[in-house]
């Protein structure tokens, strides 16, 4: 070993590039999916930083208005934050306008709000499930810089690479000859949900401990909760 | 002449400078499998109890549910390992065959104290590149042990341990409840909540546990001990119609007879030069 | 706070503007005072769009009422652009009404604006609640309004509204209806070229009558 390492005081060495990390992945997984007079969004339950359980009961979806709902995973200090802001930002509206945000109208919000942090984003994936003013259930799928898709049904998180696929092929028919989609029932829904989030948690060991599932129609949400293996 | 790697025995360095080079211009090494990995090692009453979880993960994804971590060296001797799934199946490989070569040398039973030499001698020249934690535990005439190896080489010798990503996790186990000269069932229990531990609070590790008993009349591996997780149920059935899969192009090629020859076969003799 | 009072005695001199809202949509009809026989009556210009969905009538110094246009079409686009939906017609009112009330205050954004704005305006729209109509004064009070007349005949010409207006009346009806008032209270003999008349419907929106379909109702009057 050469001599010359011990010469010189450590900043008199080459020069080496530092880096700022102000984001950290938390796991979570989400999954969404609309019928005609329904929607259904889910997530997983455990919140995670590297090898660590950080929370077995830690759902990620949040309730913005009385029809729209969204979930959120990925820098879990990102998604507190952003779900603060747009919770204000739902609070001025009412008082601006009088009225509650339509769901596509927070959706847009919400575009627009990611877009903002265009260079500096929030490390947040996103989902975001409704009923739309025509009484449908709607699914938005959105990336961290605020590109928005409209949706039958989606996966995001850390196991969108397990789940989506199972989607592409249950709901969309996709990949098969001859086979039409089937009609979204809520029993087919949330089938899929629970299968998708089952299969998950036995490969991603990011996904697990429980599922929440919550259900949106015209008259109200409800919530159910489903046990996931814990190792 | 480049060297093939089949006709010298050892590793083969030829493509280290490459790698290096590749490296330094910002490509990455090709990965291997890691396992994040509970595992453990107490010395009770009556000898040593070894335990591993059976969780193999590549990345953020389980590749193997129920493999196993507790190696066989000598009937009174085996090892759990943590750390490059390959370095591990090699190494406890290459040195269960030293050990028994040992032994048919000597004509003696191997003393754990022998194999913890060897495994470290080997570590140690590797100077950390052959990824191998190892718990090794075992019975000779001097007693029972319980050895900790880490990957460059350095050994301890210790009443109880743990070892990979869920050691922290299994020791705070040891920590509260291990006590000298313990009865079976009591370190069979210990053990197996260690690896709970690491099963359940670090994502490395998961799904099963496997015990290793080994006291002065043998070993005797329990695997499963606990099936600590069961697998989830789904509610739906993924059967598919016949004919969904699309055949997208379709070529016939006639497989043309150009000539044909028949040969019989006789009975030989055989050869007994 | 006489500034106020005066910029509200000012709109009183301005040319009489009236706005009608029925079911089917709201009507927005002005005065045009011609001044001089050089002027091109066709370049002034009191009604405008402020969104597809949303007109606007102003009486009183237009220059000033550029500022709260321009300020209402920024609004309406930003609300589009953040929302992805058609700004409520209380709401445009509600944001114009905000910056009309700003003289006086200094700020980050600049100076402070020395006076009232010295306009009246009637913001005719077509939002989720229906047809509507809202009338804004220099205080930046802004009421709705089944029908309303603002500037220098506006005491007459409400009179006269109140009389007329029913809630079945059609939108042809109030295009009569608010012509008939402007012509009794124009100093001028009412013409397609010295009125400027606009609709907006749920259907087509703001849009403005040519002179043409103004002149074949001034002749039934």
């Amino acid at each position: 070993m050469s001599l010359a390492v011990m010469d010189g005081a450590d900043y008199m060495r080459d020069p080496r590039k530092h880096h700022f990390h102000p984001y950290a992945d938390n796991g979570g997984t989400s999954v969404a999916i609309a019928g005609d007079d329904f929607v259904m969004i889910a997530s997983d339950t455990r919140l995670t930083r590297g090898f660590n359980i950080l929370s077995r009961d830690q759902g990620k979806v949040l309730g913005l208005t009385p029809k729209t709902m969204m979930a959120s995973s990925g820098c879990w200090a990102d998604v507190l934050t952003l779900k603060k802001v747009l919770n204000a930002r739902l609070t001025m509206y009412s008082h601006e306008h009088h009225d509650v945000m339509s769901t596509t109208a927070v959706a847009q919000l919400l575009s627009t709000m990611l877009y903002w942090r265009r260079f500096f984003p929030y490390y947040v994936s996103n989902i975001l499930a409704g009923i739309d003013e025509e009484g449908k259930g709607v699914v938005y799928h959105y990336d961290p810089v605020g590109h928005m898709e409209k949706l039958a049904f989606s996966a995001t998180g850390a196991s969108v690479a397990q789940i989506q696929p199972l989607l592409d092929n249950q709901l969309g028919a996709l990949n098969m000859k001859d086979v039409t989609p089937p009609t979204i029932t809520k029993e087919l829904a949330r089938q899929l949900i629970h299968d998708a989030f089952v299969s998950a948690a036995e490969r991603d060991i990011n996904t697990g401990d429980g599922i929440l599932i919550h259900t949106i129609t015209k008259d109200g949400t409800t919530d159910e909760k489903v046990k996931l293996r814990r190792d | 002449m480049e060297d093939s790697g089949d006709t010298h025995t050892g590793f083969q360095f030829s493509n280290f400078a490459r790698n290096e080079k590749l490296v330094s211009r910002g490509f990455p090494m090709p990965g291997c499998r890691k396992t994040g990995t509970t595992i453990a090692g107490v010395v009770f009453k009556d000898g040593v109890v070894l335990g591993a979880d059976t969780r193999a993960t590549e990345g953020d994804i389980v590749a193997d549910k129920n493999c196993s971590k507790i190696h066989y060296l000598q009937p009174n001797m085996y090892c759990c390992g943590a750390g490059t799934a390959a370095d591990l199946e090699m190494t406890t490989q290459l040195m269960a065959g030293q050990l028994e070569l040992h032994r048919l040398n000597t004509g003696r039973q191997v003393p754990v104290i022998a194999a913890n030499s060897m495994f470290k001698q080997m570590l140690f020249r590797y100077q950390g590149h052959i990824g191998a934690a190892l718990v090794l535990g075992g019975v000779d005439k001097y007693g029972s042990h319980i050895y900790s190896i880490h990957p460059h080489g350095s050994t301890d010798r210790l009443p109880y341990t743990t070892m990979g990503s869920g050691s922290l996790a299994a020791m705070t186990v040891f920590e509260e409840r291990w006590q000298p000269d313990m009865e079976l069932s009591e370190a069979k229990q210990l053990v197996r909540d260690a690896i709970a531990g690491g099963v359940f609070n670090d994502l490395g590790s998961g799904s099963n546990i496997d015990l290793c008993i080994i006291t002065k009349d043998g070993a005797n591996m329990l695997r499963p001990y606990d099936v600590a997780n069961v697998k989830g149920q789904r509610v739906g059935k993924y059967e598919y119609q016949r004919g969904v899969t699309e055949v997208l192009t379709k070529k016939v090629r006639p497989i043309e007879i150009v000539s044909e020859t028949v040969r019989l076969i006789t009975g030989e003799d055989m050869d007994t030069a | 706070m006489f500034q106020v009072e005066y910029a509200i005695e000012a709109i009183k001199l301005g040319s009489t503007a009236i706005g009608i809202q029925t079911s089917e949509g709201v009507v927005l009809a002005v005065e045009k005072r011609i001044t001089s026989s050089l002027m091109i009556p066709s370049t002034i210009e009191k009604i405008v769009e402020i969104d597809k969905h949303i007109g606007c009538a102003v009486s009183g110094l237009v220059a000033d009422s550029r500022t709260l246009v321009d300020h209402a079409r920024v609004e309406c686009a930003n609300h589009w652009f953040v929302y992805n939906q058609d700004m409520k017609v209380e709401s445009v009112a509600q944001a114009v009404s905000n910056l009309a009330i700003r003289f006086g205050d200094s700020d980050d954004d600049g100076p402070a604006m020395s006076r009232p704005f010295g306009v009246a305006m009637l913001f005719a729209g077509v939002d989720k609640s229906g047809a509507q109509l809202y009338h804004m004064d220099p205080s930046g009070t802004f009421l709705e309004f089944g029908a309303k007349a603002i500037g220098s005949g506006s005491e007459g010409a409400q009179q006269s509204l109140q009389e007329a207006y029913h809630k079945s009346m059609t939108l042809d009806e109030a295009l009569k209806v608010s012509l008939t008032v402007l012509k009794q209270v124009m100093e001028e003999k009412v013409s397609g070229s010295n009125v400027e008349v606009a609709a907006v419907t749920p259907d087509k929106g703001f849009h403005r009558y040519p002179q043409k379909a103004v002149e074949q109702v001034i002749a039934t009057l």
